[in-house]
């Protein structure tokens, strides 16, 4: 019996690591492709004998870039734009998605559809008369204005993903803290709170990551450099007639450098959250 | 514990939560924020619809009805576009939700390592879609594209062969760079929610002799549920919506073979700068979206009952 | 609500001082919106704006650039809903649409007070004016043009160019090795492949648009279309990924020596030379003659200005670039050709044999077709429909039903 479910486990361990291995190549075989073209030049890029490594490191595309495309602004706005968007939705839909998830009202089912009606409505339609709102109100071209844009539609999305989260947590440990006498916000707080960490952290990550990738609502609320994102400056190096392979590839390394740090930094904090609930489990 | 918790403000609140405003003062920033935000633009939509509003000839400009939604039906480009929408969404959502699925079950198994594949698996989301689809536009390249190369070095190809420039591969390979593109949105979802499955309902299990395929169907499954439809939604409607990949990969060609709504409605509004009709466009996708999301919720409901 | 009234307090505050710190710099501030984005482009621009700034110490220009293939979305919308740049870059095939929608200003009055004026001839002047109202100063053209692969040619047995489409069909075959990867003719057939298709249906005598009315003849569009897309159908003397083939495709594809012969402007002779050395590789030739006509475009690119806010500072900047200096200076960066006749009299234009193909065809060159929906109408009937018949999906006479279709239908 035990020696079965002993093989059973190492068979599933070595399928894992197949399915992890395979995946991890189709993900990221794309990704060093890109690496390895922006260390190359335009002439082994585009060329009729295929170069698989560069024949001669350069590091021009990344010194183009840096120099060209203004990035320490660029990425300072990206940084600011996608804090200021994940501090409100974290704030607001929180709240919400322990409303929806744990308390009963009347039109509860349509107020959810609802916040999903707000995500539905495609952006090439609500740019021109949100654009017509910050300008009355002087949030063009500001951060903060962009921002709120964001918050738009990815709030409901935050909303939706957490709720789903507070959904499976056990209601058994909620119920059991009432009775002890913990009011409705202490049983939040103290228990739903903590066993949702790890969803509150997945969320945010999403919305973080919508928001610094976001392209087309950052290209037209914004004009000057002083609120322009990221995306948009990259967007910029692929001129009209001349597309800059290694500079483009550099690019896209460059955009993806902060968001792995960040999720490096998360994924400690999502481990803890899951141990810390799996202890009160 | 208690007492802690019952001092000043906090206490006040706490005796708030008990009322039946609770839910009200929950709901009221996200709400307050969204209506702000939204309520106008949305509206606007709805209006210009039934307007004509083609600013490069102004003279034509005034309410016109139902005159853009007749013109639809007709509409050789928005049919095809309809049918191009729900092939794209769908297979590139079976796709994703698929190697999402498997992708979370192999990492929730925590064998060793299983951080650094968690890291790698997720890159290809962090990418904006600008710079993925250029990225993915250059390794399928005819000419410039190491895919091809690999695939002529192995033999399955004879030459280069242009994805893109053939119908009959051009959609399938858009769907492929999405899948790339999407699926660690699933994989990371359905992680976080394996992780809140306490593990005493599978020791329960085991000891009430349920195998693995039996465990997976009779808690998994169920316990994902609304983490699943959540993530499902969620996703085809950003899918729906956003032209992006497709623009910078086909532009919608070759012929129509990969023409969207949401590039469409791109295209008709900043292109040919017929606001009026794009509108119309985008009410219909969006009543297209609403009417899905009502059916799927209430099909997930029923079945879990 | 605190946090966030706080923030919005916050931000009109860095904005308001922001803008002050603009206007302390200079007496005028105008900003200006562009497409420029490559490294030779920039460089042309920026050295127009320490131009411009030594002579007009008084006005202080802000460049903003903007993706080239979201210009025309970012405009619109700035039409609509408010926040125009005072002055703004116009290339040929946008003018239409950019009148059209009110983005320009009427700028007839100061022109005629222009003493540069004269070194602009009248068609300078067309491509930037609608119902006789002048609404850009010219700055630049692109000059159509073909690149050919002269070693190619060489090694073909050919004496040169072809000069008609039958000797162009003829060098084509014989250009053509698949089994060496060669092909004869880089067609685009993806992104802008409109330009070529209109092209060469009014090279077989079909007009497109006359007195606003859609005027294309059938037959001769039929056989046209049947022309051109047979080079890529049954000849085969076109790569494989022609309907998908954009800008950027035919140029790899000639850079990296698969095809012999591709159409394109002046624009990117500098991208070109490049990877290939001028005059032994490749050289350039003039368009060939179509059966009926003989057509390449030449498009003049200009600014105008957006918004009357400043208008003077506006109109001093949009005609500054229709000085020489300015004119060469960007010549000198990026290879575009001016547009006016007193820089084109300079040597480093005049003594180049590359240029020669391009100073030829402004003498026979046309404008692009300008019609208002002209963008729209290319892009979304002529590319399909086009990219249609390569795939088999449609037929030359189908495909020229729906161009016919789309135009009447674009211009009611």
């Amino acid at each position: 019996m035990l020696k079965t479910s002993r093989g059973r486990r190492r068979m599933a361990d070595v399928l894992t690591y197949a399915v992890l291995l395979t995946m991890t190549f189709f993900c990221l075989a794309p990704i060093v492709w890109m690496f390895l073209t922006s260390l190359k030049t335009e002439a082994d890029i585009v060329t009729s004998q295929m170069q698989y490594l560069p024949a001669r490191i350069t590091f021009e595309n990344y010194r183009a870039i840096w120099t060209q495309s203004n990035f320490p602004v660029l990425i300072t706005n990206s940084l600011v734009v996608t804090t200021i968007t994940v501090v409100i939705c974290v704030l607001t839909g929180t709240l919400a998605a322990y409303a929806f998830s744990r308390l009963s009202f009347k039109g509860r089912e349509k107020l959810m559809l609802g916040y999903l009606l707000v995500r539905m409505f495609p952006a090439v339609m609500v740019i021109i008369p949100l654009f017509v709102m910050m300008r009355t109100v002087g949030l063009v071209d500001s951060r903060f204005g962009l921002a709120l844009a964001y918050t738009s539609f990815l709030l409901p999305l935050f909303v939706w993903m957490l709720k789903g989260f507070f959904d499976a947590a056990p209601k058994e440990l909620e119920s059991a803290a009432r009775i002890d006498g913990s009011t409705r916000l202490g049983a939040m707080v103290r228990i739903i709170l903590p066993l949702a960490r790890n969803g509150l952290v997945a969320s945010s990550v999403f919305i973080a990551i919508a928001a610094w990738n976001e392209f087309i609502f950052a290209l037209m609320l914004t004009t000057g450099q002083g609120s322009r994102t990221w995306p948009v400056g990259l967007q910029l190096m692929v001129g009209e007639f001349q597309l800059p392979w290694g500079v483009l590839a550099a690019g896209g390394i460059l955009s993806i450098l902060p968001v792995v740090i960040l999720f490096a930094i998360v994924q400690r904090a999502m481990v803890q959250g899951l141990t810390a609930g799996a202890v009160k489990g | 514990m208690k007492s802690v918790l019952h001092r000043g403000p906090l206490a006040k609140l706490g005796d708030l939560s008990e009322t039946r405003y609770w839910v009200y003062l929950l709901l009221f920033p996200s709400l307050i924020l969204l209506l702000l935000v939204v309520a106008y633009p949305t509206l606007y939509g709805f209006v210009i619809s039934v307007r004509e509003m083609r600013l490069t000839r102004p003279g034509l400009n005034g309410w016109v009805g139902t005159k853009h939604y007749v013109a639809m039906l007709s509409d050789r480009v928005f049919w095809i576009s309809l049918k191009n929408t729900a092939i794209w969404v769908t297979a590139a959502i079976a796709l994703e939700v698929a190697m999402g699925f498997v992708a979370a079950v192999a990492l929730n198994r925590n064998v060793p390592g299983t951080k650094l594949f968690g890291v790698l698996i997720l890159l290809p989301y962090f990418l904006p879609n600008v710079v993925a689809g250029h990225m993915w536009a250059l390794l399928l390249d005819p000419r410039l594209g190491v895919i091809n190369d690999i695939l002529v070095k192995v033999r399955i190809l004879s030459s280069y062969k242009a994805w893109f420039a053939d119908p009959a591969t051009a959609m399938a390979a858009t769907i492929v760079v999405e899948a790339w593109h999407g699926f660690p949105f699933f994989a990371l979802l359905f992680l976080a929610g394996l992780k809140g499955i306490p593990e005493d309902l599978y020791k329960a299990a085991a000891v009430d002799g349920a195998g693995p395929i039996r465990q997976f169907r009779l808690i998994t499954v169920p316990m994902l549920r609304t983490v699943i439809t959540a993530a499902v939604i969620l996703r085809v409607i950003s899918l729906v919506n956003s032209p992006d990949l497709l623009l910078v990969l086909t532009g919608g060609g070759p012929g129509n073979a990969t023409q969207v709504l949401s590039l469409y409605a791109f295209q008709t509004a900043y292109r040919e700068f017929n606001f009026g009709y794009a509108g119309a466009l985008a009410v219909v996708m969006f009543v297209i979206l609403m009417v899905f999301a009502t059916l799927y919720i209430r099909l997930t409901r029923v079945s879990k009952d | 609500m605190q946090v966030t009234k706080r923030e919005f307090l916050v931000a009109t505050a860095a904005l308001a001082l922001a803008s002050g710190m603009r206007s302390a710099q200079a007496a005028t501030a105008i900003n200006y919106w562009h497409h420029f984005a490559s490294q030779s482009e920039m460089a042309g621009l920026m050295k127009i704006i320490e131009l411009f700034g030594k002579s007009h110490p008084g006005i202080g220009v802000t460049q903003e650039s903007i993706p080239n293939s979201e210009y025309m979305a970012k405009v619109s919308s700035a039409v609509v809903a408010g926040g125009r740049p005072d002055t703004g870059m116009v290339v040929a095939e946008r003018f239409a649409d950019l009148t059209a929608m009110g983005a320009l200003v009427d700028i007839s009055e100061r022109v005629k007070g222009w003493k540069g004026k004269a070194n602009f001839p009248e068609n300078r002047w067309t491509g930037m004016s609608q119902d006789g109202a002048i609404y850009a100063v010219p700055a630049y053209a692109f000059v159509d043009w073909m690149y050919y692969r002269k070693d190619y040619f060489e090694e073909a047995g050919l004496a040169g160019p072809p000069k008609t489409f039958d000797e162009f069909l003829i060098a084509c075959r014989k250009l053509t090795n698949p089994a060496k990867g060669r092909y004869a003719f880089g067609m685009r057939g993806g992104a802008g492949a409109f330009k070529y298709v209109i092209d060469v249906m009014e090279a077989f005598g079909s007009p497109i648009v006359k007195d606003g009315q859609a005027a294309i003849d059938k037959a001769a569009a039929v056989e046209a279309i049947t022309f051109y897309s047979n080079l890529f159908v049954k000849e085969k003397v076109v790569p494989p990924s022609a309907p998908n083939d954009s800008y950027r495709q035919i140029m790899e594809g000639f850079r990296t020596g698969q095809t012999a012969m591709v159409w394109h402007h002046t624009g990117s002779l500098i991208e070109i030379s490049a990877a290939l050395k001028a005059g032994e590789q490749f050289s350039t030739a003039p368009m060939p003659a179509g059966p009926k006509a003989h057509i390449a475009r030449v498009a003049y690119a200009g600014n105008g200005i957006m918004k009357d806010d400043h208008v003077d500072a506006a109109w001093d900047w949009i005609s500054f670039w229709g000085e020489k200096d300015a004119a060469i200076a960007l010549l000198e960066a990026t290879g575009y050709f001016p547009a006016s006749t007193a820089a084109l009299d300079d040597e480093r234009i005049k003594s180049n044999p590359i240029y020669q193909a391009a100073s030829q065809t402004l003498d026979f060159g046309r404008l692009p077709n300008r019609f208002v929906g002209a963008a729209g109408w290319s892009e979304s009937v002529v590319n399909p429909s086009f990219q249609s018949v390569l795939t088999g999906q449609l037929t030359p006479e189908q495909a020229v039903d729906r161009m016919i279709e789309g135009l009447e239908a674009a211009l009611r």
